[in-house]
Order: structure tokens, then sequence, then C-alpha cells
């Protein structure tokens, strides 16, 4: 079960059409492309997708399921808005658990003996198969996916403390003084028949939040349930925020990142436009950047990443940036530390955004929101969120 | 467009494309990085509506089906008609071996005939699979349909292929080809894109025709042999085609994508090229790579140098590797300090490092699948 249903409102301008799983990421694909192709490679073959906030794209863009292999005549992909039921009984999933408790149908239809909970916001290779092999083993009621991360930054996290054999005894959301540097990754596999349970009991108590970090965990801890951490390394990000998907999409170009997009063992599939390869032009110049097909480079890029259908025109510049399907920078144009999303047009010799100085904590992200136009010569700060067209000359 | 059904030829391995053809036929030849040859003619016909395609393989055929799978990337994978790959299952009962290939079309279509008898359009469309272009089929058929011809066919007045496999004609004043000059030494007149719209009736009637005077070409058995008796006219498309005839022409054909111009003739918005879907990765630029006037697919490694050159899908390039006026395919390695001048690899050679692998324009070095040099 596939939550999807998130607006990402601190992605402000990328999120104001789509919901956060559906923005473009790495080049070819999607956010929620990283989960449903962790779980197709898993083994996984029936996923439920719970949308809720601006689902148009995201439908669209699963489709049939046909481009994950999801396609199929017994499960496959499910796509599961919130609904009224008998008597206009109903309403807006209200947290986490709550939409899984909506689709309890859904559900008990496949008769599983395992459910696991996924969020389409985090970008990451994992196989839930040796998860759930840790889960069975263990006879545990609930088995929550861990990363090590630094002590120093535990107190931002939902943090797991685990006893002998990575048992969790305690659950502690951003604690103060962390006992462990455990963190959880929103990532759950539950017997099926406790999480019934516990989601039932759970929408039946009216000051719940109906939230599984919240409320469902810490009942099930508080009953006395097995529950296992389930320790996973490699590569992991959030990316929630503006700074975190710039960070994350320049990741994809380090080799050091541990995220390896070309290994044929474990690829992470996307519907893929169809569209002619990429042209470099005569005087083009890239280095250490993803380019993807259908573009029409001229000019120089640099450290970058470009979706498809991406045109920079001759003497335009892109530096640290990631310019999404369709977006176009003018001759002369300098886009720096931005993002520029779908098909938004950068006039000539216009300038968005700048290097940050060296010594900056922040990086100053400028972001041009889908289908805008930045006027001819026109300025955009760093860290400027565009969401109207600027005139030319303006600033 | 539900009127018209279309056939697809894919059954020849031309011999002058010498390496290119060893695994595979003509129609499966990768054209423009990413793309089969047959990908073009397959997006025509399913563009203009036309939703059930017979496709004619008879050898080699493999490589093909890998690609085509259901077709569903064309939109062809349908409950009711779609895309049908036609072996020569009629010819198998006929005859005793199955060794050889089709003699001429009117052989491949005798060979599929139980098929054609089945068609449920009244109008048939004949093309060949081997041909780049993006033509209007749409509109192909409405004149089809409008003028009273017998036959249309699709012309060009910038005749482009090699003449020893073109059929030229010439056009009488009433609009109708008046004569048809069958693979000459030299072009001469309108040349013919292999690509002809008649009714079913008269395809069938041909094709009794032609089985009952054992005549096996097109060429011989149509287009002279009823020559006065039916009406053929033309229909001009002057945009780009290429057709791949030989080692060198499938360089020098390939190369003309670079021009603008040429691209924008075959990937025309509103009538997209389909093709398998892969889920490429993005191509990577590495910190010293230099790639200019070339087209680059998804799923690349460059760290080397590249000019004037075509990469398929999943090309490696690395450090201090030159790439120049190459055509590389799927998955060539090229690694640390090899040299390339006019070479095509096929898929999957590995150029070991410091090799130096150089052709000529007119004769392209061309590297079999899985070698390693």
């Amino acid at each position: 079960m596939l939550l999807a249903g998130g607006q990402g409102s601190r992605l402000k301008a990328l999120t104001s059409k789509v919901a956060k799983p559906a923005v473009p990421f790495g080049g070819k694909y999607r956010i929620i492309d990283f989960p449903l192709s962790n779980c197709v490679n898993s083994g996984i073959d029936t996923v439920g997708v719970l949308t809720q906030y601006k689902p148009m794209e995201l439908n669209a863009y699963l489709g049939n399921g046909q481009s994950w292999d999801l396609d199929r005549s017994d499960g496959g992909v499910h796509v599961l808005p919130p609904y009224l039921g008998e008597g206009e009984q109903g309403s807006w999933y209200k947290g986490t658990a709550n939409a899984i408790y909506q689709n309890l149908d859904f559900i008990e239809r496949f008769d599983p003996e395992y459910v696991l909970i996924l969020s389409g916001d985090h970008i990451y290779k994992m196989d839930y198969s040796k998860m759930l092999d840790l889960h069975k083993k263990a006879g545990a009621a609930c088995t929550i996916s861990v990363m090590e991360v630094p002590w120093e930054e535990a107190p931002r996290f939902g943090i797991l403390n685990v006893e002998d054999g990575d048992k969790i005894y305690e659950f502690e959301e951003k604690p103060k003084n962390p006992k462990s540097n455990l963190a959880s990754m929103g990532i759950y596999i539950f017997t099926w028949s406790k999480l019934r349970q516990y989601l039932i009991a759970d929408e039946k108590d009216e000051k719940s939040s109906n939230d599984f970090g919240k409320n469902i965990i810490p009942a099930m801890l508080g009953a006395g349930e097995v529950m296992m951490a389930y320790r996973f390394q490699g590569y992991w990000k959030d990316v929630g925020t503006i700074d975190s998907l710039w960070d994350a999409n320049m990741d994809m170009l380090s080799p050091k990142s541990d995220m390896d997009l070309y290994d044929t063992e474990w690829p992470i599939y996307a519907r893929s436009a169809v569209r002619p390869p990429n042209y470099m032009g005569p005087d083009a110049s890239v280095s250490h950047s993803l380019l993807t097909s259908g573009g029409e480079i001229y000019g120089k890029v640099e450290n970058s990443v470009l979706f498809h259908s991406v045109t920079v025109e001759p003497g335009a510049v892109v530096r640290y940036s990631v310019l999404m399907p369709g977006a176009v920078v003018k001759a002369g144009a300098v886009v720096d530390h931005a993002i520029i999303a779908e098909r938004a047009v950068i006039g000539e010799n216009a300038q968005v955004g700048e290097a940050p100085s060296p010594r900056s904590e922040e990086k100053n992200i400028a972001v041009v929101a889908q289908d805008l136009k930045v006027g001819s010569g026109a300025k955009v700060e760093a860290g400027a969120m565009i969401t109207k067209n600027v005139k030319g000359g303006a600033k | 467009m539900n009127d018209l059904h279309g056939i697809i030829f894919a059954y020849r391995a031309n011999p002058e494309l010498r390496e290119l053809t060893q695994h595979r036929n003509t129609c499966s030849i990768p054209y423009g990085g990413r793309y089969r040859i047959i990908d073009f003619m397959l997006s025509n016909f399913v563009n203009a509506g036309v939703d059930d395609i017979g496709l004619v393989v008879h050898q080699g055929y493999q490589s093909l089906l890998d690609h085509l799978g259901s077709g569903k990337d064309w939109d062809a994978s349908r409950k009711r008609g779609g895309l049908r790959i036609l072996p020569p299952f009629s010819y198998a009962q006929n005859n005793s071996t199955m060794a050889g290939s089709f003699k001429g079309r009117m052989d491949a279509l005798a060979g599929v005939y139980s098929y054609l008898e089945n068609i449920r359009q009244d109008y048939v469309v004949l093309a060949t699979g081997a041909l780049a272009i993006n033509f209007p089929l749409k509109e192909m058929f409405r004149q089809h349909l409008s003028s009273g011809a017998d036959v249309t066919a699709l012309c060009t007045h910038e005749p482009k292929c090699d003449p020893k496999g073109t059929n030229y004609f010439t056009i009488g004043k009433d609009g109708v080809v008046s004569d048809v000059i069958v693979h000459p030494m030299a072009a001469s007149g309108i040349e013919a894109l292999d690509v002809y719209i008649m009714s079913k009736d008269l395809l069938m009637s041909i094709v009794d025709h032609c089985s009952t005077h054992n005549i096996y070409s097109f060429s011989n058995g149509v287009l002279l042999g009823m020559l006065g008796k039916i009406k053929m006219m033309p229909y001009f498309y002057d945009g780009y085609a290429a057709r791949l005839q030989s080692v060198p022409n499938f360089f020098s054909r390939s190369m003309e994508l670079l021009d603008p111009k040429v691209r924008a003739d075959l990937f025309v918005p509103e009538r997209p090229v389909k093709t398998k879907d892969q889920s490429n990765p993005s191509t990577y630029y590495g910190a010293d790579a230099k790639a200019v006037n070339s087209l680059i697919s998804d799923g690349c490694i460059i760290e080397g140098e590249v000019v004037n050159s075509i990469l398929s899908r999943s090309v490696r390039i690395a450090k201090g590797a030159r790439v120049e006026n190459c055509i590389l395919l799927q998955g060539t390695d090229v690694q640390e300090g090899a040299v390339l001048r006019y070479v095509i690899t096929d898929k999957n050679v590995r150029v070991n490092p410091g090799r130096m692998l150089m052709g000529h324009e007119t004769y392209p070095m061309a590297v079999a699948k899985n070698e390693i040099v």
C-alpha cells in the first residue's frame, strides 16, 4: 500500500498542479517510480496507490501499470482515492492509518498474509523481500525499516530504541536526548490480521489522529506485540523540500552516492516518453550531467540533471540545475542553482538563480513553476520561488 | 479510419547490409539511435488509425519479435485485430521444404493467403518495413478514395534511393502511371516508395492471378504486368525518406539525421514515432566528456569524446576514447583510449583499450554483434 496522497506543500510551486509522488526526479523518473520499482523487483505484484491531493497527473502516469509490469489480471496496480460509502458515509483520508482503514475491503479482497506500507516520497532502492524474511523469522506483528543516522541529526527523526536482536521496545518522535540513532524510514510490514485489528480499534478512538507513527505503532508497542527493526544500508533520501529535492538530483550525478541507476539487476522503471535521441549541437558542451532523449543542446550544461525534450540554445549556460521535461533556456540565458519545472521558458539573456557563496550553508535554489515564462533579460534572484510570469527585463 | 488494413513486408534480409543483417532481417536494423527501422512504418499505420496490421515475416525474425512483443508499445495489442505476425503458414503446407526465402512479395502474400481472406476491411495498404519515413497515410488513403484509382502508390519527386533496388514511374497527362522502370542502373523519373493502397478485392484477385501464373514479384506481376489494365496513381510525399540498402547507404542515411531539417521531417510531434519502451536511465556525461554534433540515446555513459556520431542506448565511451563519424549500436563498449573513425559497431561490441579502428565514408567498417576487438 503506497501512500501517495500527500500534497508536498514544502515543494511549493512544484506541487501546485501535481501530488508530490508525481514530481519528476533524476532525469527520467517521477518520485513514485522508486517505491513502485522496488515493489516489482521485490516480487510484489499487487500494489494499492492511495491518492488524494491533485491525483490527475498521477493517475494518468500510472495508467494500467504497464510500465512497471503491474498490468496483471490478478493483482496489479490499483489507484485508491477516498470515496463515499453507504448513506454518503466517508471522508477524505484523515491520516495515514485512516487511509488504509478506508481500504480494508480492497486488502481483504486479496486476503494477504502480510501488508507492506510505503510512502511515495523517498528515493531509495530496497529489497522488501529481505525485510519480509526477517518479519516472518521473528514472527513479528510489525517490522519497521530503520537507518542509522548521525547522532547529532537523530533529534529530527522518529527514533526506534531496540534491544536484543533488534526488537523494538520504544518509539520516540523527535527525541531531545536520543537513546539510539535508528531512524524510522516510514516503511512498515504488518501481519495483516494484527494490523486489521489495530486499525479498527484506532478508528473507534475519536481522539486519535489516525496516523501510523503517532497512533498505531505506539498502540502496538503498548500492547506488547513483537516489533522488529530492519536495518537498511544504502542510499535513502526524503525529497520533501526544495533543497533536498535538488540535493537528491545532484546525488544522481555522484558515483559515490550509492544509487546506481544503471544497475540492470535492480532497474528503476518509468513510463518514458518516446522521443528521438538527444541532439548535441556543434558547439555544445556538457560535463558531469544527466541528459535525456528529445533534447536539443546547443549551449553549455554543467553539473545538471536534464529531463526529456529540454532545449538549451546557443550561448545559454545551465549550471547545478534541474530542468524538467520541455523546459527551454533561450540564447544567452544563465540558469544556476535552479529548478525549472515542466515547459517553463527562460527568455534570452535572462538570469535565473546564482551560485551561493562558498561559505553559505543555504543553497538558495531558485524555482520557476511549470508553464511559466521568464522574459528576456529578466533576473530571478537566488532562492526565489516564481509562480507567475516574469516580464522581460524585470527583477 | 477503420476501413484500411495494413500489411508490412518484413521478410527480407538484404545481403548488401553484411554484418548488420547477420542476426536480423532488414526491418529490425537499428536506425536513428533508439529506433528500429520498422518503427517508422508501424507508427505511420498506427498514427493513421490503421488498427489491424499483418507483418509478413519468413526467416531471421527473432530479433523483430523480440522488439515488437505484443505490439503494446505501438498501441497495436488489441482484443480485436491489432498486430499479427505472419510467418509463412500457408507456404509451409504447400511446400515440403521451408528452405530459402520468399521469392518475392506475391509469393509472400500467397504464403499468408488464409490471413488475407479474413481481412475485415475493404482496403489494404501494403508497405515495406524497411523505410524510414513519416508521411500522412490518412491523406494518402483519402486521395485513394476520391481519385477513383485502383492502386495508389506513394511516390517522391526527390529520388534518394539506390536505383538498383528501386522502381520509377512515368506519369501520364491524366495523372495515371504510364510506365514503370524496374531496378534500373540510374534513377529516372518519379521514385516509388514501396507503399501501395488498393481494395481487398483487387488484392485477392492479383494474388490469385500471380500464384496461378507463377509470378513471384510485385514489380513484375503487378506494376509491369498490370500496366494499362489497372489505374495506378501516385500520392506524392516529398519529405525525408530513407531505405537501408547497403552498409555505406545505412551509414550515410543514418548520418543525415544530424541535420535538423531531416529530424523535423521524421519526428513530427503530431505523428510520433513509437518504439519499444526500455526504461533506460538518462545518459551521464562525465567531467571531461565532449559530445558535439551527435545524437545520443538514453542509458549511455560518456566520459570520452563523441563527434559527428549516433549512439544507441547504453553505449559506454571510456575516458580518453574518441569516437568520430561513427554509429554505435546498443551496448557498445568503447574502452579507454580507443579511437574509432567511420565505424559501425553492432550490439554489444567491445573495443578494448587503445584499439584504433578506421573505415572511410564510402566503406565504413562494420563490426558484427557481440564481437570483441
